[in-house]
């Protein structure tokens, strides 16, 4: 009989996923492939929360800034550089990941809720100073544009499709990435220092370097997120990364269950079902412009906190927890 | 000249209501160690009350005070039916670190979409009780208008209030040994719950003068307070986040440096200037410009 270790079985798990979204791609509308890309970036995107405050400890709120530059780092080179999209995501996981590791550096000298009040000061003020560079376009930004799929892939293969395809790629790709990596012994390393500082100091851990290394992953995740994001929508300004899209991450990761990356799908899944649930409870019994608006930030909050107060670890570890009882 | 004399009093007015909100988180962060983002939401919330007294009454005072009332309700009221059963169901676990940003982050967003429901998300003005067109001084027009000195006014009278409530008055004094020693003022007969519901009720108080004295001179819409929360925040982090006096120093010189280098250099710094001050402290003097003895450690 053939045996597998984790790793193995990990790896045919997420290529199973990835066959069962290609089969998929092809069944599904348009809006739904298009709302399956969103699904997938904003998978990525609370993956890169959860390495961050899950496994690291760290709490960020910045996390729409660093998306940002990454996306007009990856605009950049498509438009001024002339290069290759794909090239284009990388250089914006790059860029973001260097960015975030001299904040990670900054970052690491502070704990809880001074952390969370300076990446919501950079969430803040970065896309006021992005207004101001005329390369990156101001208030109307820059187009981000990937081109049409390539022929090969048929004429009845759409754009969406295609987006749909790019981001689910990346999403898996990275996910399986990282879940191998907090797996081996910087993922250790990572939950020592969360659960306790002082004793992975005395294990020899560098606690400094070690979360600066973490935020400048996740921000390197999330600059790619960012990338993916500015594809979809097909241009980069400084309003499509509002302070709101770092809460929403943040409610996506507890929502999820911050601890684990397992249910980043979910999350994602639920960022993108609430404006949907939203506008048929909208379409139902009506009301006026401000409460059309208002809902789905209504919805996540009041999800965030009833997630923190019935379900701190998520949904999944509730599950967890009464199967454990039952033994 | 005029530029300077104008940039000296606009860092004042602008730094008064900085001190305001920072004043606000500092009162929250002393009585229970959570910075209080949601303080935007709470702000905005009672200065929309504020804006709708005004209208039906026609009168920006009574506005005003049922602003500052509302306020002090508002913050007592999230104290004792939110912020406590979240704090008493969450004890274990590691998400004991975020829950109290993940709860006021979450409050902030519930607040602003029930400002959403109710009111909507057009812009709305409210009226200043005095002229908002600038002083003339040696016979030139500067940007300093009599409700900028209505502003520095009310705030310098709510600061010698606060003052005087904090140093003189037996609530001062339990105020300030719960927020020093929680554990020791509880064996004193002092009772800490209480005492914190009322430092969220002082807080929630500032937070509606500072909408109500900031709005007019701008708009009304539910994001309108974000920035000074930051602003606050940062002002907060100057002054060492655990002292009233830091707080308004801090504010003021946050105001000045924000006002200076917008008029001397260029408009686009106020953000740059910000939070490359708020760096700096982090990064050379944590526990801020103005903290003097250690406090409590935690």
């Amino acid at each position: 009989m053939l045996k597998f270790d984790t790793s193995r079985k990990r790896l045919f798990g997420f290529l199973f996923l990835g066959w069962i979204l290609l089969i998929l791609s092809d069944r599904i509308g348009e809006l739904r492939q298009y709302q399956g890309a969103f699904v997938a970036m904003y998978a990525l995107a609370i993956a890169s929360i959860i390495l961050l405050t899950g496994y690291s400890g760290q709490l960020s709120l910045g996390h729409s800034a660093l998306m940002a530059v990454g996306a007009y780092a990856g605009a950049l080179s498509i438009n001024n550089l002339k290069l290759h999209p794909a090239i284009a995501l990388v250089i914006a996981a790059l860029i973001a990941g260097l960015f975030g590791l001299l904040l990670g550096y900054a970052a690491a000298r502070l704990s809880g809720p001074y952390l969370a009040g300076t990446t919501l000061a950079l969430a803040v003020s970065l896309p006021t100073i992005a207004n101001q560079f005329p390369i990156l376009g101001g208030e109307q930004g820059l187009i981000f544009d990937i081109g049409v799929p390539p022929a090969r892939l048929g004429e009845d293969f759409s754009l969406y499709q295609w987006f749909f395809w790019i981001s689910s790629l990346t999403a898996l790709i990275m996910i399986w990435l990282l879940v191998n990596l907090i797996s081996t012994r910087y993922g250790r390393e990572f939950r020592a220092l969360r659960d306790n500082p002082i004793a992975a100091q005395l294990s020899g851990i560098n606690i400094g370097r070690k979360k600066a290394v973490a935020f400048s992953l996740s921000a390197g995740i999330a600059g790619l997120a960012g990338g993916l994001l500015v594809m979809l929508i097909s241009g980069v300004s400084p309003s499509a990364f509002p302070l709101s899209l770092s809460f929403l991450l943040l409610a996506g990761a507890v929502v999820t269950g911050v601890y684990s990356l397992k249910g980043v799908i979910l999350g994602a899944l639920v960022l993108v079902a609430i404006p949907e649930i939203a506008e048929s409870v909208v379409s139902r019994i009506g009301g006026s412009e401000g409460f059309v608006t208002s809902l789905p930030g209504f919805m996540v909050s009041a999800l965030l906190i009833l997630t923190v107060l019935f379900a701190p670890s998520g949904p999944g570890h509730l599950l967890h927890h009464k199967k454990h009882l039952k033994h | 000249m005029n530029q300077f004399i104008t940039a000296v009093l606009t860092s004042l007015s602008t730094g008064a209501i900085y001190a305001l909100m920072s004043i606000a988180l500092v009162l929250v962060w002393r009585s229970t160690r959570v910075i209080n983002f949601a303080q935007a939401g709470q702000a905005i919330f009672t200065t929309y009350i504020g804006y709708e007294v005004t209208i039906r009454s026609g009168s920006y005072w009574v506005g005003l005070i049922s602003a500052i009332l509302s306020g002090a309700l508002l913050g007592a009221g999230i104290d004792r039916f939110f912020m406590r059963p979240i704090f008493k169901r969450v004890t274990s676990g590691p998400i004991v670190m975020i829950a109290p940003v993940v709860a006021t982050l979450a409050l902030l967003g519930i607040i602003q979409a029930i400002i959403g429901f109710i009111w909507g998300l057009n812009y709305q003005t409210i009226q200043a009780p005095v002229s908002t067109d600038g002083l003339k001084i040696f016979g030139s027009i500067i940007a300093f208008s009599p409700f900028n000195l209505m502003v520095l006014i009310a705030v310098t009278l709510s600061m010698i209030l606060l003052t005087i409530v904090f140093q003189k008055t037996n609530i001062g004094l339990a105020l300030r040994a719960s927020a020093y020693a929680p554990e020791v003022s509880k064996l004193s007969g002092i009772r800490v719950d209480a005492v914190r519901t009322l430092g969220w009720a002082l807080a929630g108080a500032a937070g509606g003068l500072a909408g109500m004295l900031y709005i007019p001179g701008s708009y009304l819409y539910p994001n309108a307070m974000d920035v000074l929360l930051v602003f606050g925040f940062i002002a907060a982090v100057i002054g060492g986040l655990d002292s009233l006096f830091g707080a308004v120093a801090g504010a003021m010189i946050l105001g000045f440096a924000v006002n200076f280098s917008a008029t001397y250099i260029s408009y686009k710094l106020v953000f740059p200037t910000a939070f490359v001050i708020l760096i700096l402290v982090l990064l050379i003097k944590p526990s801020g410009v103005f903290s003097g003895k250690k406090g409590r450690k935690d």
